[in-house]
């Protein structure tokens, strides 16, 4: 330190060193402003580009953008600023601890006799800036809980758009447009071309992510670049994205086209794709999930309404062939055979008789118009018309006798339930095999089997005798 | 579409809700049928709306204006359909 005064003074002008350095000659006195000029000026002059390395110490960021702290070794230390013009520029954030090395000059604050070293640049020592800031950013976001998987969110399983942010020109336009295309192509994709690379481009991303999740109907938005190198990549590192990501009131997919190494962008996105064409597989995956489940929830509604009308057919079955309910059918099917039979034989008869007796009115008509008998023509007449009407009555008696019969079997084929016939004592007596039942005693011969079915249960019977 | 129908959403929660209804069971054949019809009604709902979006690329300008994207961007490397000139 004594040595670092010594310089800049041993350069002074004579008089003026004189009168610091030997007092006693003359009593040359000086105000503290001037000492204080006069210091300035031999250390500006002489520290106008230093390199300084030192690690950070009482770091505080003030709101102007300017940057107070102060660098130290094990036996010194030296005040530091980085002015907003020059701290703008900085990749990283100084911090406390931080081992670094500034380029700048010396300045003397007059008001206050310090001195400082006015920062122009500022590296830190072993990593790079960038990585540096990477490292940083990271540590920041993740103790805000932004990388927490639970803040994720999910994406839409029908997205109405998809909305991509990216290059115009760029691969990755083009893989993404690609893939999507392939699996589905009823997509509305609303693309926001946008510089991904490069100085100011973090900026253009964020407003690109705004302006394209304001378009009605985007429900996802994939912010995509097609690889590169860490400095191209640069802008997906950057806080400012990855808080827009974050407030993005829409799922972000990142696919920044960069298998293994992740950007900020990746840690905060709500799904992060190793390259662009796996964001568009990501965003048509969700949406074959769900034709998938729809597809499986219609085959499991068919297939349950079957078992259920399975179930019920069943249950009928079981129900059909339980005890006299068997021979139901066959019972209702013979009545009607004998209804059917009856009805046609009395309409038969009915019709029969009644053409028989016009045929005997004709012939008797006939005979009487053949006789010219006029006397008694009159008394003739009166009788052929008596009977006439006798036959008419007669005729239409008998067919409502044959009718009126008719009814009464038609309504008791109507209440005629094989249980009723049974419970009221009467059996069926089937073949053993149960496909016919027995009406004739010769229909079976001694020895063989025969079930009966009676109101309840059914017996299984050998024919001892057939008569 | 159907108005009784919210989303697709709703539609598959309350398809999900008939389908598990239906398969534990024991309902009423009349019931069955209703559940079924309305079950059918909303997987076709669902199908439908698998299918609404429609096959356009727009691209959305500074001014916030969305524009019909040139039909090269659509190409995308096998879509002949989108290189044709209108």
């Amino acid at each position: 330190m004594s040595d670092l005064f010594s310089q800049p003074f041993e350069e002074e002008p004579p008089d003026e060193s004189a009168a610091v350095l030997k007092p006693a000659a003359r009593r040359r006195i000086l105000t503290v402003s001037q000492i204080t000029a006069a210091i300035r000026s031999a250390i500006e002059s002489q520290f106008c580009d230093v390199w300084i390395e030192g690690e950070i110490s009482n770091c505080r960021v003030w709101h102007t953008g300017h940057i107070y702290f102060t660098l130290k070794d094990e036996a010194a230390q030296i005040r530091a600023v980085m002015f907003r013009a020059a701290s703008h520029y900085l990749r990283f954030k100084p911090e406390d601890g931080l081992h670094v090395i500034a380029r700048g000059r010396l300045g003397v604050y007059d008001a206050k006799g310090e001195y400082q070293i006015v920062c122009e640049h500022l590296e830190p020592k072993g990593v790079g800036a960038l990585q540096l800031a990477f490292e940083q950013i990271k540590k920041k976001l993740k103790a805000e809980g932004l990388f927490e998987q639970a803040r994720k969110r999910e994406l839409p399983a029908l997205p109405r758009k998809i909305g991509i942010v990216t290059s115009l020109d760029g691969a990755a336009l083009r893989d993404i447009i690609q893939v999507l295309r392939r699996r589905h192509p009823n997509l509305h994709l609303v693309i926001r071309p946008t510089r991904v690379q490069g100085e100011g481009a973090a900026g253009d991303i964020v407003r690109s992510l705004r302006a394209i999740t304001k378009v009605a109907g985007v429900d996802v938005v994939i912010v995509a670049r097609g690889g590169g190198s860490a400095e191209d990549l640069q802008p997906f590192n950057e806080e400012v994205l990855a808080r827009a990501i974050v407030a993005s009131p829409k799922p972000v997919i990142s696919a920044v086209g960069h298998e293994v190494d992740f950007t900020i962008a990746d840690f905060v996105a709500d799904v992060r794709a190793p390259t662009p064409s796996a964001a568009a597989e990501i965003v048509v995956a969700a949406k074959d999930e769900f034709c998938r489940r729809i597809d499986a929830l219609k085959m499991r509604l068919d297939a349950a309404v079957r078992a259920q009308v399975q179930r019920r057919r069943h249950r009928l079955h079981v129900l059909s062939s339980h005890r006299g309910l068997a021979g139901w059918r066959a019972t209702v099917a013979t009545s009607g055979r004998h209804l059917s039979d009856l009805t046609h034989r009395l309409r038969t008869a009915a019709t029969v008789q009644i053409a028989r007796k016009q045929q005997r009115y004709r012939t008797l008509r006939l005979a009487l118009e053949s006789r010219d008998v006029r006397r008694r023509l009159a008394a003739i007449r009166g009788r052929v018309g008596a009977a006439d009407n006798r036959l008419r009555s007669a005729a239409l008696r008998h067919r409502d006798r044959a009718d009126a019969r008719f009814r009464v079997l038609a309504g008791r084929l109507e209440t005629l339930s094989p249980l009723a016939v049974l419970a009221r004592g009467y059996a069926v007596c089937w073949n053993a095999d149960r496909t016919a039942a027995i009406r004739r005693a010769s229909a079976v011969g001694r020895g063989d089997m025969v079930r009966v079915t009676l109101h309840e249960g059914e017996l299984e019977c050998e024919v001892r005798k057939a008569e | 579409m159907d108005p009784t129908i919210k989303d697709f959403e709703s539609a598959t929660a309350e398809l999900d809700t008939i389908v598990r209804k239906l398969e534990e069971g024991d309902l009423p054949l009349e019931q069955s049928m209703v559940l079924y019809e309305r079950g059918l009604q909303l997987s076709r709902f669902c199908h439908a709306k698998i299918e609404e979006a429609e096959r356009r690329i727009e691209l959305l300008n500074e001014r916030g204006e969305l524009r019909t994207a040139p039909a090269v961007l659509g190409l995308g490397g096998g879509d002949e359909e989108g290189a044709k000139p209108r």
